[in-house]
């Protein structure tokens, strides 16, 4: 097997940078010496610390994924980043429950006597209740059609981390095969990765994703409408923003994951299954894709926040989720027309989306810095 | 040389086509039919028919592509759909002047900014005066950048309704004049949009010239009883500031999706703004001319950024 690069375009990201479509977080990633961190990862290592030596010889020596996960338990800033980011989960999926239970009846002057069920909902407008301040009623003060500000901030960051989950199971799905497939067989998978790299790199992701979405948009609304879960108020045209931004990342995950197993296939434990008669595909499967489980959740983490920025991005154009439908970018389109008089009710949006987006680019880095330790200086 | 040009210059060839296609293909298959819609009430099948012809709208589509092509070479972007005779050059014509202007101060004070202070960091490595700065340039470049312009607007109208003064929020002013007024409008969007990229470059900076300051040469430079202001501008600047040349072109895409925000967020009348508006409307060939002409510029702009690139630094072997 030639396991020469055959692909000189696609194997010097640490040298020239075709692609204009990454986060300067990427970048950074990028800019580091000796072809990316990403690459340098020998997962056949111990990495045996030398006190373990002193503790006494029954103490089994822990495994990489061991020694990398007490690595990210000493970075203070990548765990204070993973309790913010469950505790945002947590209020996402929970807090609405909790919420829509709490509070007494409401004798509103329009729809009559309306339970915390109705009030605390992110859709119901309480016309009379506009732009109010925070009370025990509403707990983070209403928005300019009446609407409970933090029931609409909940269901919010709800459709940030949905869209963030969708896109990235696209993205490691077609990143991981493709970038496999392209590493391992070269040939003309490979050429097919590197064109297709080159002319997603050279559109910036973000206006492909505004003209897809743009074109799109009111057909998806109509298409994807029926779809559970997710296709009722407005947010139906979140399955095209996913698929918009899933497309524009894959090909640097697939770019990730063709350099790792380039190395990968070369390690004398592939040799090693090969002359034992493994065939490709459990080669594949049982040694290579396991190994790139680092580089992975790396890359996807990092990835994330950018999602969350995308979606909304979209949003705030107008090209995501439509109303009544709430998410974070929608939320800030619609302060910015309130905020001479009332600028709470787009800064609230603002500082959430400001805190998830820290915390996981913080996370990302902190896993970086704990499954690549040598990028460290 | 001309060997690498020749080569550089069929990949980009090959991009352009590829981007081209793309935008045209995603126009072809755009549901509605733009031609009933503006015809509305008075449709009839006749004018239907004509005015399909007109836009050339009738052909099969690779006749369309290399229409579409072959208009693009000549800076012709055929008719608005929702302004009839109206070209989508004079759309452009309007929107291109302030978005360049929105970019092109912005890149000044991203590299006149961002290099210094990532210098600044370099040569003072951790002290307190690198981490602050790199802690302030974190957050800066992991923001989005209509974050901070919200941040920015927010402020703007607490200072105006605290002071009396009338700051605006929005607009943009006369394009490439710097009346007080014009400055007013041009001063929050130009500083936010700068903000990201300058953290960007500084980062950059400092990581590179950290790197260049580890290296022999300049060991030697001091070692032979050069003073430190010669080791540093001569011999460590010069070459640590080669790969900025990269990231100037690398730059030009965040530039654009996120002139985008920056119009939309400030009301700005650039193409960015312009191009949403468009989206509204379904009018598919003002999308299609500004996503082709940003992404060919965008393309384009690597392209130039690696040759001048490789002519910079002789260590970068030309293939």
């Amino acid at each position: 097997m030639d396991t020469k690069d055959k692909n000189p375009e696609l194997s010097s990201p640490g040298v020239m940078f075709p692609d204009t479509s990454i986060t300067p977080l990427e970048v950074d990633e990028l800019m580091r010496p000796a072809n990316g961190v990403m690459t340098e990862i020998s997962p056949a290592e111990p990495g045996v610390e030398p006190d373990i030596e002193k503790v006494g010889p029954r103490k089994k020596s822990p495994t990489p994924l061991q020694e990398s996960l007490r690595r990210l338990r000493r970075d203070k800033r990548a765990m204070a980043s993973v309790c913010v980011i469950g505790f945002f989960i947590l209020l996402a999926i929970v807090g609405p429950f909790i919420y829509q239970h709490i509070g007494g009846t409401y004798q509103s002057p329009i729809n009559g006597p309306i339970g915390p069920s109705v009030y605390h909902s992110p859709f119901h407008q309480e016309l009379t209740n506009q732009d109010l301040s925070f009370s025990s009623m509403y707990w983070l003060g209403t928005d300019d059609l009446g609407r409970d500000l933090l029931a609409r901030l909940m269901q919010g960051i709800l459709i940030s981390l949905t869209v963030a989950l969708l896109v990235e199971i696209v993205d490691v799905g077609l990143g991981v095969l493709v970038g496999v497939l392209a590493g391992f067989y070269g040939g003309w998978i490979d050429q097919v990765l590197a064109r297709v790299t080159d002319i997603i790199f050279a559109f910036p992701g973000l206006l492909f994703a505004i003209m897809l979405t743009g074109i799109f948009g009111t057909e998806a609304d109509v298409v994807f409408s029926n779809v559970p879960l997710i296709g009722a108020n407005g947010d139906a045209r979140l399955i095209l923003v996913s698929l918009a931004l899933a497309i524009t990342v894959w090909p640097l995950m697939a770019r990730f994951v063709r350099g790792q197993t380039l190395q990968l296939k070369e390690q004398q434990f592939v040799e090693a299954a090969r002359t034992s008669g493994s065939s490709n595909r459990k080669i594949i499967l049982r040694h290579i894709i396991p190994n790139l489980f680092s580089i992975v959740i790396v890359a996807s983490t990092l990835n994330i926040s950018n999602t969350i920025i995308g979606e909304a991005g979209l949003s705030l154009l107008g090209l995501g989720v439509q109303t009544p439908g709430s998410s974070i970018g929608l939320m800030i389109a619609q302060g910015e027309n309130n905020i001479t008089g009332y600028p709470w009710e787009v800064l609230l949006p603002t500082i959430v989306l400001t805190i998830i987006v820290l915390s996981f680019s913080f996370l990302g880095d902190g896993l970086n810095d704990a499954f690549n330790p040598r990028s460290k200086d | 040389m001309v060997q690498f040009l020749i080569k550089r210059f069929i990949g980009l060839i090959f991009v352009v086509v590829g981007v081209t296609f793309i935008t045209f293909i995603l126009g072809y298959f755009a549901p509605g039919d733009p031609i009933r819609d503006l015809l509305g009430t008075h449709y009839n099948l006749q004018t239907y028919l004509a005015l399909k012809h007109a836009y050339g709208l009738d052909l099969p589509w690779y006749t369309q592509y290399l229409n579409f092509l072959g208009n693009l070479f000549r800076f012709q972007f055929g008719y608005s759909f929702q302004y009839q005779n109206r070209p989508v050059a004079s759309i452009l014509a309007q929107g291109v002047p302030v978005s360049a202007e929105l970019a092109f101060w912005a890149l000044v004070i991203q590299v006149g900014v961002g290099v210094p202070i990532g210098i600044l960091s370099a040569l003072r490595a951790n002290t307190w005066l690198d981490t602050a700065n790199m802690g302030v340039m974190l957050v800066f470049y992991a923001m989005p950048v209509f974050v901070l312009a919200v941040f920015v607007q927010v402020f703007i109208v607490w200072i105006d309704q605290h002071t009396g003064a009338s700051w605006p929020v929005s607009q943009w002013g006369n394009p490439w004049q710097y009346t007080p007024s014009d400055i007013s409008f041009k001063l929050a969007p130009i500083l936010v949009f700068a903000a990201g990229g300058a953290a960007f470059f500084a980062r950059i900076t400092r990581a590179s010239m950290l790197d260049v300051l580890r290296q022999d040469y300049v060991r030697t430079a001091r070692a032979k009883g050069l003073n430190e202001r010669a080791v540093i501008y001569r011999h460590a600047l010069r070459n640590g500031l080669i790969p900025l040349l990269t990231v100037v072109g690398l730059s030009l895409g965040t530039l654009v999706t996120g002139a985008f925000f920056i119009e939309n967020v400030f009301n700005i009348p650039g193409i960015g703004y312009e191009t949403i508006i468009s989206i509204g409307n379904r009018d598919y060939p003002v999308i299609q001319a500004t996503v082709v002409l940003l992404a060919v510029g965008v393309v384009i702009g690597n392209l130039l950024a690696d040759i001048f690139y490789s002519l910079a630094d002789p260590r970068i072997k030309i293939q």
